[in-house]
């Protein structure tokens, strides 16, 4: 029943206006730029798309512009988690109506639930829907909450539609206990990683990323993952290491940093909405020297 | 410095029914590790309750393992609370003929960065062996290694070559390696347990196993694929391993004791304050090890 969700996956930014409205026709150009340079599927809004300094309603409508202009080019899911959990379900039912491929949701927000709650929340919301549901997992961003493997497992055995999971954890010990319990009981279950650590995933049985440097350097997230599925590791390590030190930029004031990254290459996306701080000119400034030394400008897709 | 560990065996202490150490078996342990894929030897390990050890007794373990080892290196775990008490251990540890020190982070302080690179620093500067810090947060209640306690103390200690990393985060491995060689070209990534797979896609060069006292053919084929760049074909010894962990690893040291019994190689009871398995967790861990089919393929009795 499942689109195969793997290879480099982008989950685009949310483009805003200078009065930090949504900007439709720039989320468009964002689509299409991932699309053509080698997004593997579309999934939006991620934590990085601000998808928890947005409304229901703004959810609802990019979530229908992104199936529109994608038009089947790649999968679509379309990420629900929320904090009050109706909002989840209501997101869900709204993703499956307007035809996305998927939904990505994350173990619920800010509670703190226990493995029976967490079990109880994905058996509801995949029961709740037709299409497939991956899950995601981020322990260090939630206070220790986390899917095991175990859970997986019980979470397989129960629901068709439970499909994958974006493991963000990036941990080896996580990594491999979710790999060796439930990708025998679903050998197609997308196992796929939060940023673009292919490297250290991929041999233990990974399939992609979803990818937080597409916006900046599209071309150096797919040699990427074609050097780590070849298997030419020397090479796969030299790249990863240059993606670390991207990650090391980004990550601060997520997606602050990467939004202000975007300027320099010619796609500017606007704002980050409050608390996050919108990248200011000296951190522009210092984005850039960091992407020349790299060599990023010279390697990539300058504008749109 | 070019010291390189290789696969690094990380033995259990034996004791007597009494609570001694008990050398003789000691003398087995470390014969059936030299002849079952060690590289090199660490002792007195976590795992090798090092904790539970009197000064005197890892003195007394560290000079044993190098006259056992025959040559082969023994790399000493020197770490206590006292940085001078952490120090003078090194420093027998080097004069008794080890080849290099490994130190983890002090024990119960919960130290801030800059008392960490002081810590190490002091115990480095006492030798001249080449030294290994020791990221361990699972075990010391949450204090690591950072990159930047890295690259600090490479200023501090021309002999610190490498972190033994038993945190497996993938992030700080990777700003290690692209981090620490610069400033020392050939510093060393250590994986701290077997966790070898994304450890050595990461540039890892190094292992410190404890498993290698229950399994060690799977921990030696899992090193070797890793080292030669096989890491699709290492996959299926590294989830064997993955799941023999998970056996052990609630129970801890008892559990790696009584696993390590159930092969045949029976190290007495673990030293108070660890407590030996009840009988329900010992019938518990047999079942889990019987289900491990890779077992099948690991050496029985000494």
């Amino acid at each position: 029943m499942a689109p195969t969700f793997k290879g480099v996956m982008q989950s685009t930014v949310t483009p805003l206006k200078d009065d930090f409205s949504l900007d439709l026709e720039t989320f468009e150009k964002v689509l299409d730029f991932h699309v053509r340079t080698g997004a593997t599927a579309i999934s939006w809004p991620h934590h990085k798309a601000e998808s928890l300094s947005l409304t229901i309603d703004e959810r609802k409508l990019f979530a229908e512009v992104a199936v529109k202009v994608v038009n089947g080019r790649v999968p679509v899911t379309i990420h629900v988690s929320s904090l009050a959990v109706a909002d989840t379900f209501e997101l869900a039912r709204h993703a499956e109506e307007i035809g996305a491929d998927g939904i990505l949701a994350i173990t619920p927000y800010v509670w703190a639930p226990t493995a029976e709650s967490i079990e109880d929340y994905f058996v509801r919301l995949c029961r709740s829907i037709g299409i497939p549901v991956i899950s995601y997992n981020s322990p260090s961003y939630l206070a220790g909450v986390e899917i095991t493997g175990e859970l997986m497992a019980r979470l397989i055995a129960k629901l068709p539609n439970f499909v994958g999971v974006k493991e963000a954890s990036f941990n080896s010990e996580k990594f491999v206990e979710i790999s060796r319990i439930a990708l025998p009981l679903r050998p197609d279950f997308a196992l796929v990683t939060g940023v673009e650590f292919l490297l250290p995933s991929v041999p233990l049985g990974g399939v992609g990323c979803y990818s937080a440097a597409g916006s900046i350097c599209p071309n150096l997230c797919t040699r990427l993952w074609e050097t780590c599925t070849a298997g030419d590791w020397p090479k796969a390590r030299e790249i990863q290491i240059k993606m670390t030190r991207l990650w090391h930029l980004f990550k601060d004031q997520y997606p602050s940093s990467l939004k202000g990254g975007m300027v320099i290459m010619g796609r500017p996306a606007g704002p980050t909405r409050a608390p996050l701080p919108t990248a200011t000119r000296e951190r522009q400034a210092f984005i850039q020297s960091e992407l020349e030394e790299m060599g990023i400008l010279d390697t990539e897709p300058h504008g749109w | 410095m070019s010291f390189e560990p290789g696969l690094v065996h990380a033995p259990l202490t034996p004791f007597t029914a009494g609570g001694r150490i008990d050398w003789e078996t000691y003398a087995g342990v470390i014969q059936f590790h030299l002849a079952n894929g060690a590289d090199a030897i660490a002792v007195p390990m976590h795992s090798g309750e090092a904790v539970s050890l009197p000064d005197r007794e890892k003195r007394e373990i560290i000079t044993f393992a190098v006259n056992e080892a025959g040559g082969v290196p023994v790399l000493a775990h020197a770490s206590d609370s006292g940085t001078g008490i952490a120090a003078a251990l090194a420093r027998f540890a080097e004069a008794a003929g080890a080849t290099a020190i490994i130190t983890t982070t002090p024990y119960y302080w919960t130290p801030p960065a800059a008392m960490l690179v002081e810590h190490f620093a002091e115990v480095a500067g006492a030798v001249s062996l080449p030294f290994y810090a020791h990221n361990a947060p699972d075990d010391m209640a949450g204090i690591k290694v950072s990159v930047a306690i890295a690259l600090e103390l490479i200023d501090r200690a021309p002999n610190f070559i490498g972190v033994v990393d038993s945190g497996l985060d993938w992030q700080f491995m990777l700003e290690l390696i692209t981090e620490a060689p610069r400033k020392r070209p050939g510093f060393q990534l250590i994986s701290g347990n077997e966790y070898m797979v994304s450890a050595g896609s990461i540039g890892a060069t190094g292992l410190v196993s404890t498993l290698a006292a229950i399994a060690p053919q799977r921990v030696r084929a899992l090193y070797d694929d890793c080292r030669a760049d096989r890491l699709f074909e290492a996959r299926k010894a590294q989830e064997d391993l993955a799941a023999l962990r998970q056996v052990v690893k609630a129970s801890g040291v008892a559990g790696l004791k009584a696993a390590a019994r159930a092969m045949g190689r029976d190290m007495g009871a673990p030293r108070p304050p660890l407590k030996s398995l009840e009988a329900s967790a010992l019938a518990g861990l047999q079942q889990g090890l019987d289900a491990l089919s890779a077992l099948s393929g690991e050496p029985r009795g000494w």
